[in-house]
C-alpha cells in the first residue's frame, strides 16, 4: 500500500488537489485552515479559554450544523413532495410507507428542525448571560436575532407542507393573527378604508383568503427557496462579524484550532447526529388527518415555539398577543446592546451567589444583576407560556392538568367581566407612572409619592370590582353589580373570597377587612415602589432620558404581561381599558 | 479522551446507521412476502417478484398496496387457506378487475398503508375503517345506482334501505333530495368527519371509528348522548336533554343492516364510467282504498319515526306535552272527526312550538315538521282518510 501511496502523492493531480502534507507540524496545522474553504473561517489560533465546552456550549456552532442537516434532509425530501394539496398529503404517506428510509429522513427534518429551534434559543441565551452582545458585537446580536426570527419562519412555513390537519390548522392559528393586525389585518384595529379580507395581511402571508394550494406553493417556495437563502446571507453576516469583531473570550494561551477546536466541533456535530439518530429511529414525526378546513381539530395548536403566543391571546386581544407583543420582543431583543452600557461582563459567566433580598434568599448574579434577571425573567416566562399552552390546554383551551384525561363532554363556565374604563385607565396610568423617575425637587416625597401611587392603583381595581354595575346585565348576566358577578363565579378567587366575606360575616365585618385588604395591597405597591425607586434614579443616572424609557417602557410591559395574567386568573378579569370602536382592548 | 470519543460516536453512528437499513429491509411486508414465497414451488414463482406492490387507479384518485402483502387475492390457482393469501371470494373480481378499481375503493382502510394495523384503519388519524365482512355491501350502492339489480349481492344494503323507510328516519332525517330537517341530514353519514364525533367516542368502547359509532348510536341513541341535567352544570345554565332519537329496539341483524345503508351515504363521486344508472322510477301503484293510499303516504314520509308504527305512540319527547310524548294518532278521529280542516291544517304547518310539560324547562328537540310543500293535497286527504280510520283498533266498548 505504501508504495502506492507514494507514487500517488508525486502525481500532479495529487499535488494539484492537495497543496500541503498532513504530517503534523506547526506549519500544516495552520495550512489546513488557511487552505481549505471550509475551514479558512477559524482564524488559525485562538485562545484556550474560547474552546472550552462550558464556555459556549457549542450552541452557536451545533444551530449552523443543524442547519445544514436540514438542508441536506431538505433537499432530500423535496425529490419527493409535491407541494399541491391533492398530491402533498399523499407524498409524505408514501415517505412513511413506501419509500426506503423515508419516514428517517422526514423524522430528521422534523426533529433537527425542533432541535435548531432549541439550540439557537439556547445559543442567543449563552451569548446574553456571558455579554458577548457588548460593544463591539452589537450589531452581530441584532443579525443574531433576524436569524432567530427567520428560524422561526422557517420552521413555520414548513409546518404547513405535510398538509395534514395538524399542519392546516396550526398555520391557520398563526395566520389568523396576521388578519389582526393594526391597520394592515382586516380585523384589527384602527383598519385603513381600503382594507379587506382580499388584500390584507393574512390574504399576503397565505395567497388567498382561506388556505389552499396558493398557501401550499407559497410556504413551499419560501421555505425551500426564499427565506433559506436570505438566512444564508444573514448567516454569512453573522459568522464574518464573529471573526471581525474578534471572539468575545480572548484569554488565556493561543493554541491551533486544528486540531483543537476543529476536533471538539467535530465530536459536537458527531454526538448531535447521534442524538438526532436516535431520536428519529425511536419517535415518529406526527402525521394526522388530510387537511379539511371543515372541520377543526379542538383545541388547535400553534407549533410548540409559537403556543406561547397562543397562550397569550387567552389574556390579550388577537392584535396586541399576536403582533404587537411579537414585534416587541423582537424590537426589544435588538434593541439590548444599545441600551445596556454596562460595561462589565464580557467574556465570561457571572459568578452566582445567595442573597437576602427582604429575608428571601435568592440565587443572584454578582454582575449585572438587573440585566440577568431581567432577560432571564423573559425567558421563562416563554417556556412556561409554551408549557402552559402546550400541556395544560385541552379542548375548547380549557385548562386541564398535564396528568388529567382531556374531555369533550366538560362543561365550564368562565365568568369575565371587563373595569369600567375609567377606573381601568386610571390602573394602567399608575401602573406606567411607577417607571417614572421621581424629579430632584420632589425626592423629598419620593416615598410619599409611591405609597400614592400604590394606594390609588389598590384602589382603582378594587373599588370599581366592589361598586361598578354590571355592564351585561340585564341581557346575559343574572347578577346587577361586578362584585356579585365575579363573587359567584368560580374563576376569580379573590373577588369569590371578598363575596364570601360580606355574605358570610355581614356588610359590617365584610366591608371593613376589604377596605384593610385594600390598604394593605396599595401599601405593598407602594413599598415595592420605594424600593424600586432606588434603582430607577440609578438606572436613570446611568442611561439618561432616552435609553431609560426605552428599558423601563420594555420592562414594564413585559410585568405587564404577567400582572394582566394574574388579573384574569385571580380576579376575573378581562379588559382594564375596552374601546370597541376602535377594537383596541387591554 | 477525544480519540475515545471520536471512536465511540462513529462507531455508534455506522450501528444507527445499519440499524436503519435493517429496519427497513425487515418490514412487516417483507417478512409477510417470504412467508408466501416459501410455500410455492419452483415453478410457481415464475412473473412473482418482491417488493411493494401497487395498483394505481388513476380515475379513483387511489394506490393501493393491499397486494403486497394479500399476495394471491387475483391468483386462485396459488391461493392458500390463511390470510392474507387467500384469494378473492366469489366471482366479483371479474366484473370488478382490480386493475380498474382497485381494492380500497370497496372494502375501505388505507391503500397507501404498507403495515397491516395502519392499512386496515386500525389506527388513529385514519377515517376509512375496513369494511369488515358484509360491511362491504355498504360499497355497492356507491356505483350502483340500482342496487335491486345487485340484490343478491347485496342483500343487507338492500335490507338497511327498507328498514330505513320502515321505521320512518325520513321523518327526521333527510338523505339527498328527501325527507324531513327536524335533525341531521345524513347525506354524507358515511364520510362523516371523526372530529366530531369525540364527545360521542368518550361514551363509548373502543375502536373509535364511523362503524362502531354507528352501531352504538343505533342500538342506543341515548347512551352516545345521554345529556346534563341541571345539577351537574355550572349554576344558571340550562339543562342539556339526552338525544331526542327514540330508541327503536332494533335486533343486532337489523342494526347491522342500517348501518351498511348509512355507511354507503358518502361524499364519494366515481367517474361516471364507474357508475350504473338508478332503476327506472316504479309505476305509480294502484290503491284498493284511499285508507291504503294513506297508509302509504303515511309509511312514505315516515311518520312512524315519531308517531310509532301504525301511529301506535309510545315515542318520548322531552319536556313534551301530554306527558312528555308524542301523541299516538289512534285518537284523531275522537279529536278531528267533526272538524277535519284544522287536522288537515294542522298536518299543513306542523306545531311549532310544541308546548312544554314544564315552561321553565328547555323547549322540546322534537317538533311536528310542516308538510305542506312535501305532501300533495291527493295524498293529504288519503292520509287523513287513513288518520281517521286508525281508531278502529281501538277496543271497542264492551257494551256496543
Amino acid at each position: 500500500m505504501m508504495p502506492v501511496k507514494q507514487y500517488l502523492k508525486k502525481t500532479k493531480v495529487w499535488k494539484s488537489i492537495f497543496r500541503h502534507d498532513f504530517t503534523d507540524t506547526p506549519r500544516t496545522r495552520l495550512l489546513r485552515v488557511f487552505g481549505n474553504v471550509f475551514l479558512h473561517l477559524h482564524p488559525v489560533r485562538i485562545a484556550k479559554d474560547a474552546i472550552r465546552v462550558t464556555y459556549t456550549w457549542g450552541q452557536g456552532g451545533l444551530s449552523f450544523y443543524l442547519f445544514l442537516v436540514l438542508i441536506v434532509t431538505g433537499i432530500l425530501l423535496m425529490f419527493y413532495y409535491r407541494p399541491a394539496s391533492s398530491l402533498a398529503y399523499r407524498d409524505i404517506k408514501d415517505l412513511s410507507f413506501a419509500l426506503t428510509l423515508g419516514q428517517l429522513l422526514r423524522n430528521m427534518h422534523r426533529w433537527a428542525a425542533h432541535l435548531m429551534v432549541v439550540t439557537v434559543i439556547f445559543h442567543m441565551v449563552r451569548v446574553f448571560l456571558t455579554g458577548a452582545y457588548k460593544p463591539p458585537r452589537e450589531y452581530n446580536w441584532v443579525v443574531g436575532v433576524l436569524l432567530l426570527v427567520m428560524t422561526l419562519f422557517l420552521s413555520y412555513t414548513g409546518y404547513l407542507l405535510p398538509w395534514d390537519q395538524l399542519a392546516l390548522w396550526a398555520v391557520t392559528v398563526g395566520a389568523q393573527m396576521a388578519a389582526n393586525s393594526p391597520m394592515l389585518g382586516s380585523e384589527g384595529p384602527f383598519r385603513l378604508p381600503f382594507i379587506t379580507t382580499s388584500n390584507d395581511a393574512r390574504f399576503g402571508l397565505i395567497g388567498g383568503t382561506v388556505i389552499g394550494d396558493a398557501t401550499l406553493i407559497r410556504f413551499y417556495v419560501l421555505h425551500c427557496i426564499a427565506v433559506p437563502f436570505i438566512f444564508s446571507v444573514f448567516l454569512c453576516v453573522h459568522l464574518w462579524r464573529v471573526r471581525k469583531d474578534s471572539f468575545s473570550k480572548q484569554t488565556g494561551e493561543k493554541v491551533d484550532v486544528w486540531p483543537h477546536l476543529i476536533s471538539r466541533e467535530f465530536l459536537a456535530a458527531l454526538l448531535i447526529t447521534v442524538i438526532l439518530f436516535v431520536w428519529s429511529i425511536v419517535m415518529n414525526a406526527p402525521l394526522e388527518a388530510e387537511a379539511n378546513l371543515n372541520v377543526t381539530p379542538n383545541p388547535s395548536k400553534a407549533p410548540w415555539y409559537f403556543v406561547g403566543l397562543q397562550e397569550l391571546l387567552v389574556y390579550f386581544d388577537p392584535w396586541i398577543a399576536g403582533v404587537v407583543l411579537p414585534t416587541l420582543i423582537i424590537v426589544g431583543l435588538m434593541a439590548i446592546p444599545y441600551v445596556d452600557t454596562n460595561p462589565k461582563g464580557i467574556g465570561y459567566w457571572a459568578r452566582m451567589r445567595w442573597r437576602r433580598i427582604g429575608g428571601l434568599p435568592v440565587w443572584y448574579p454578582e454582575e449585572r444583576p438587573l440585566a440577568v434577571s431581567v432577560f432571564m425573567l423573559g425567558i421563562v416566562m416563554w417556556f412556561v407560556l409554551i408549557f402552559i399552552g402546550t400541556y395544560c390546554r385541552g379542548p375548547n383551551w380549557e385548562w386541564y392538568w398535564p396528568w388529567e384525561p382531556w374531555s369533550h363532554r366538560r362543561i365550564a363556565k368562565l365568568t369575565l367581566k371587563s373595569l369600567p374604563n375609567l377606573w381601568g385607565g386610571l390602573l394602567l396610568a399608575g401602573y406606567f407612572l411607577f417607571g417614572v423617575p421621581v424629579p430632584a425637587k420632589a425626592k423629598r416625597f419620593s416615598g410619599a409619592l409611591h405609597l400614592g401611587l400604590g394606594l390609588l392603583m389598590s384602589a382603582a381595581l378594587f373599588v370599581p370590582l366592589l361598586i361598578a354595575p354590571d355592564a351585561d346585565y340585564p341581557l346575559r348576566s343574572r347578577s346587577q353589580t361586578l362584585f356579585e358577578a365575579l363573587g359567584r363565579s368560580t374563576n376569580a378567587p379573590v373577588v369569590a373570597g371578598m363575596y364570601q366575606l360580606v355574605q358570610r360575616g355581614g356588610p359590617w365585618i365584610g366591608y371593613p377587612l376589604i377596605a384593610g385588604l385594600i390598604g394593605l395591597v396599595g401599601l405593598a405597591l407602594g413599598w415595592m415602589g420605594t424600593r424600586f425607586a432606588r434603582l430607577k434614579d440609578r438606572l436613570y443616572e446611568g442611561l439618561g432620558p432616552l435609553k431609560y424609557a426605552i428599558v423601563m417602557a420594555l420592562l414594564l410591559m413585559m410585568m405587564g404581561v404577567l400582572g394582566k395574567i394574574a388579573l384574569r386568573l385571580l380576579f376575573g378579569l378581562k379588559y382594564l381599558l375596552s374601546l370597541p370602536a376602535f377594537n383596541f382592548n387591554i | 479522551m477525544k480519540r475515545v470519543l471520536f471512536l465511540l460516536f462513529t462507531w455508534s453512528l455506522a450501528a444507527l446507521f445499519a440499524v436503519a437499513i435493517w429496519r427497513d429491509t425487515d418490514r412487516e411486508w417483507t417478512r409477510t412476502q417470504r412467508r408466501f414465497f416459501k410455500t410455492l414451488a419452483k415453478g410457481e414463482r415464475r412473473g412473482l417478484s418482491p417488493g411493494i406492490k401497487q395498483l394505481i387507479i388513476s380515475d379513483l384518485d387511489r394506490v393501493d398496496r393491499c397486494t403486497t402483502c394479500h399476495l394471491a387475492v387475483d391468483k386462485p390457482q396459488l391461493a392458500l387457506a390463511e390470510e392474507p393469501f387467500t384469494a378473492h371470494p366469489g366471482q366479483i373480481l371479474q366484473s370488478h378487475p382490480p386493475e380498474k378499481f382497485g381494492c380500497t375503493v370497496c372494502h375501505g382502510g388505507q391503500g397507501l398503508a404498507t403495515e397491516a394495523e395502519a392499512a386496515h384503519g386500525d389506527v388513529k388519524h385514519w377515517e376509512e375503517p375496513l369494511l369488515r365482512g358484509p360491511l362491504v355491501q355498504a360499497s355497492c350502492a356507491r356505483c350502483h345506482g340500482d342496487v335491486q339489480a345487485i340484490a343478491a349481492h347485496a342483500p343487507l344494503a338492500i335490507e338497511g334501505e327498507a328498514l330505513f323507510r320502515a321505521k320512518g328516519c325520513y321523518g327526521c332525517h333527510a338523505v339527498r333530495d328527501f325527507g324531513q330537517t327536524v335533525s341531521q341530514d345524513l347525506t354524507a353519514i358515511g364520510s362523516k368527519s371523526y372530529l366530531l364525533m369525540e364527545a360521542d367516542f368518550e361514551m363509548m368502547d373502543p375502536p373509535h371509528d364511523r362503524i362502531q359509532w354507528l352501531t352504538s348510536k343505533l342500538r342506543h341513541p341515548r347512551r352516545l348522548n345521554p345529556g346534563v341535567r341541571p345539577e351537574h352544570l355550572p349554576p344558571g345554565e340550562e339543562e342539556v336533554f339526552p338525544s331526542a332519537m327514540p330508541r327503536f329496539g332494533l335486533a343486532d341483524d337489523e342494526v347491522r343492516a342500517l348501518a351498511v345503508y348509512l355507511l354507503s351515504l358518502t361524499e364519494f363521486n366515481p367517474p361516471v364510467s364507474y357508475t350504473t344508472p338508478a332503476a327506472p322510477p316504479a309505476p305509480a301503484p294502484v290503491y284498493s282504498s284511499a285508507e291504503a293510499r294513506g297508509q302509504a303516504v303515511f309509511e312514505r314520509f315516515g311518520c312512524a319515526g315519531c308517531h310509532g308504527s301504525g301511529g301506535l305512540g309510545g315515542r318520548h319527547n322531552w319536556n313534551g306535552g301530554l306527558g312528555q310524548e308524542i301523541p299516538s294518532l289512534l285518537h284523531v278521529k275522537a279529536y278531528y272527526g267533526q272538524d277535519i280542516e284544522s287536522l288537515k291544517e294542522l298536518i299543513r304547518r306542523g306545531r311549532q312550538p310544541v308546548p312544554r310539560a314544564d315552561p321553565a324547562r328547555p323547549r322540546t328537540l322534537l317538533y311536528m315538521p310542516a308538510w305542506a310543500d312535501r305532501i300533495a293535497e291527493e295524498d293529504l286527504d288519503a292520509l287523513v282518510a287513513y288518520l281517521l280510520s286508525l281508531s278502529d283498533r281501538l277496543p271497542q266498548a264492551a257494551s256496543e
